[in-house]
């Protein structure tokens, strides 16, 4: 058993008992918190794997983006800061029931499936790279979701920004002119 | 377009005000020995440190060369005074004629309960008692505030008669 | 000819001297270890060096001495600070979430450190030297929130919920456009790794052979990192004249003094950051000309040797952020946002498309 070895371990059940922490954490913030370093073991995992650009992504995108606006919903509620209440015990069982047919399924599935290594050789994550990938339309190239996202993100902006829009007609009272001046 | 022009206009204008309010700071920041206005106090207290002649430090009673004083013990000051800072303590003696007379005893001031309001010196009407502009008056002990004013030995300074003032 | 000793040579001789005592395991590991403690202790120096910059120059700027008792020209007054900081106690409030108010400080603390590895010190002197360094370190620093969220919500106090919101909203904001002005940078140079970003520039820095999109990209980023370290004219999440001290309100000793180090060594990062991508790091000034005046002035350039420039630019710019601070005054919550949102964000846009036009076009020098 040589150090990578160990370590995969080591961040392998970090992953696992942050993930249970999360789930059975009573107070909502430190289950966000949890999450957050569940979410850093498995960037380190992509470390340990030599793929630093996917795990530079993981930490922006999981940790940078998405924890943090759990956070912030979590401040925006009320009583962040209190226990949640017990669950319901029928839902329990059921819960518990649907989860562990769940993990029996998918570990039949990956139990059952012939993982043969890719031969393709690794790409160097270089700016020059990323950029060829982003934008390929051959075999193995990003262009479609690429631009399925760009869509989506648009549509958001524009949505975001009606939303945001003030309405003219409505006019302001004199008072509010005076607040908001 | 109007309004990218105006924006534009916007930036630019910012960037200019922002940017002499960064000189100004400069011209601070590389001239520091010209314009500093800070007193280095404990250094300069024998040199350079100046006190306005009409701070209010605290309440003395000046005495000239003959050890006299011009406070005639009236107590007046001491009713002037809203804090109760202020002790006379007089004493009788008698005159070379055989007079009996009230005199200073012990003219005791608690500086601790001082506000330097300047009432004790507008009420005086002898014009015995001046303020000062002294400022280093603090001291380790409470108690240690409590000053006696007129000098050991000191008397009444006489008034001139008449005929000397007239002489 | 002076042969001057490299940081390289110096690296070699430690490892070869380690590998000649143990196996090379051990030596893997200990030079782990001495690479961490080192940037550490420099980092440390910086510090303590900056904490002493900023009293002189707010002191300067506004007609005053600064710290003077202390020491000739008060350079102990940190120190004492320091020792004033240790002894006193670590208290944590009662109704407080007693592990995440402990483990706060101590993670925000690691995420700024952990942003130190990709940085290229000097010449071949770069703990972890990946082709992603500057990608890394937009990671790393989009990170730092989570420890004054923690912060704030643990402390069960208004005053510091309010400050880590606050200092949040203002940093998920401003990282759009620091990021965007990085990109930038990144497009001239062609690549994402802090070695080969310096390289780029060995005939000339960014900001003179980038153009005009290189120098806005520059402004805006100094901007958007002064914003991003919470520093005033930003420091809207520890505003005192309103929220008494922010996210770090009821934190007292060394708790409060982790949170002290871990703002000046975020500035110490983003302004190394800053003059990596602009100002050429450890690379000595050069000029992109081919005359042989400018050939003899590049030579001459060399003989500075390269930690007098890594140095000498990081305190530059750590210079210009805290002459902002003690220039302006500090922002209402809605002018920030309208500043990012308005006003730096298109324009970094709009730079990033301009400079896209020049790279396309070999405009750039
Ligand atoms: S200055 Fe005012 S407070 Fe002080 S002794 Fe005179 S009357 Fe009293
Ligand atoms: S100081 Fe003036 S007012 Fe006070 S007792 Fe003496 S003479 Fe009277």
């Amino acid at each position: 058993m040589n150090a990578s070895t160990v370590i995969f371990y080591v961040l392998g059940s970090l992953v696992l008992i942050f993930g249970a922490m999360t789930v059975f954490s009573q107070k909502i913030f430190r289950a966000a918190v949890y999450l957050l370093f569940s979410l850093i073991s498995v960037a380190g995992l992509y470390l340990l794997w030599d793929m630093d650009f996917i795990a530079a992504l993981q930490i922006i995108i999981y940790v940078g983006g998405i924890v943090v606006l759990i956070i912030f919903s979590i401040f925006l509620t009320q009583r962040s800061g209190e226990k949640l209440p017990p669950p319901i015990k029928k839902r329990l069982v059921w819960s518990g029931i649907l989860t562990i047919s769940g993990l029996g399924l998918t570990s039949w599935i990956v139990y059952n499936y012939l993982f043969s290594a890719s031969t393709l050789p690794g790409v160097e994550p270089t700016v020059h790279n990323i950029g060829e990938q982003m934008l390929s339309y051959s075999k193995y190239g990003y262009v479609f979701p690429f631009e399925v996202i760009n869509i989506l993100l648009l549509a958001a902006l524009v949505g975001s920004i009606v939303i945001a829009m003030k309405k003219k007609e409505i006019k302001p009272t004199d008072e509010t002119t005076h607040i908001t001046k | 377009m109007k309004s990218l022009f105006n924006y534009i206009k916007e930036v630019v204008y910012a960037f200019v005000s922002l940017a002499k309010g960064l000189l100004l700071t400069l011209r601070y920041f590389v001239t520091i020995r010209k314009v500093n206005i800070t007193e280095e106090y404990p250094n300069n207290r024998t040199t350079t440190i100046s006190v306005k002649e009409r701070f209010y430090g605290e309440v003395v009673l000046p005495h000239d060369e003959n050890n006299e004083h011009k406070c005639t013990a009236c107590t007046l000051c001491q009713i002037a005074c809203p804090n109760n800072s202020i002790q006379i303590i007089s004493k009788q003696i008698e005159t070379e004629d055989g007079k009996k007379k009230r005199v200073l005893d012990k003219w005791v001031y608690h500086l601790d309960s001082c506000t330097f309001c300047y009432q004790c010196i507008d009420a005086c009407p002898q014009d015995a008692i001046e303020m000062k502009n002294s400022f280093e008056l603090s001291v380790y002990d409470r108690t240690k505030l409590i000053y006696q004013l007129n000098r050991p030995g000191s008397k009444l300074k006489e008034k001139p008669t008449v005929k000397e003032q007239q002489s | 000819m002076i042969s001057m000793i490299e940081f390289t040579d110096i690296t070699a001789w430690i490892h070869s001297l380690l590998l000649s005592v143990m196996t090379p395991t051990w030596t893997y590991i200990v030079e782990l270890a001495l690479s961490g403690v080192t940037a550490l202790v420099v980092l440390l120096v910086c510090v303590i060096i900056m904490v002493y910059m900023e009293r002189k120059v707010a002191g300067f700027m506004q007609l005053r001495w600064g710290p003077n008792r202390v020491g000739p020209y008060g350079i102990f007054q940190v120190i004492a600070d320091v020792i004033k900081l240790l002894l006193k106690e670590s208290f944590s409030p009662n109704r407080a979430d007693k592990v995440m108010f402990n483990i706060a400080p101590a993670l925000a603390l690691c995420v700024s450190l952990m942003a130190l590895a990709p940085i290229s010190w000097a010449p071949g002197l770069t703990m972890w030297d990946t082709n992603i360094g500057i990608l890394f370190i937009t990671a790393i620093s989009s990170m730092g929130v989570i420890g004054i969220l923690m912060a704030g919500w643990s402390s069960n106090n208004k005053y510091s919920l309010i400050g880590a919101m606050r200092s949040g909203a203002q940093i998920v904001s401003y990282e759009l456009s620091a990021g965007l002005s990085i990109v930038t940078a990144v497009a001239l140079a062609g690549t994402l790794s802090t070695n080969g970003i310096i390289q780029s520039q060995a005939d000339g820095w960014w900001i003179l052979k980038g153009q005009i999109p290189a120098i806005i990209a520059f402004l805006i980023y100094v901007i958007a990192s002064t914003a991003e370290c919470n520093r005033a004219p930003f420091d809207l999440a520890e505003a005192e004249s309103e929220l008494t001290a922010g996210y770090h309100t009821e934190y007292a000793g060394m708790q409060f003094g982790i949170f002290y180090l871990n703002e000046y060594i975020n500035m110490a990062i983003v302004s190394i950051i800053a003059s990596t991508l602009f100002l050429g790091g450890w690379m000595p000034f050069h000029l992109p000309f081919d005359y042989p005046v400018v050939h003899v002035f590049n030579h001459i350039m060399d003989f500075i040797p390269t930690w007098m420039w890594f140095f000498g630019k990081m305190f530059l710019i750590i210079f210009f952020m805290m002459w902002f601070r003690w220039t302006f005054p500090r922002l209402r919550i809605d002018q920030l946002l309208k500043l990012e949102w308005k006003y730096l964000l298109p324009i970094s846009i709009v730079n990033l498309l301009f400079a896209a036009v020049i790279i396309v076009l070999h405009w750039h020098l």
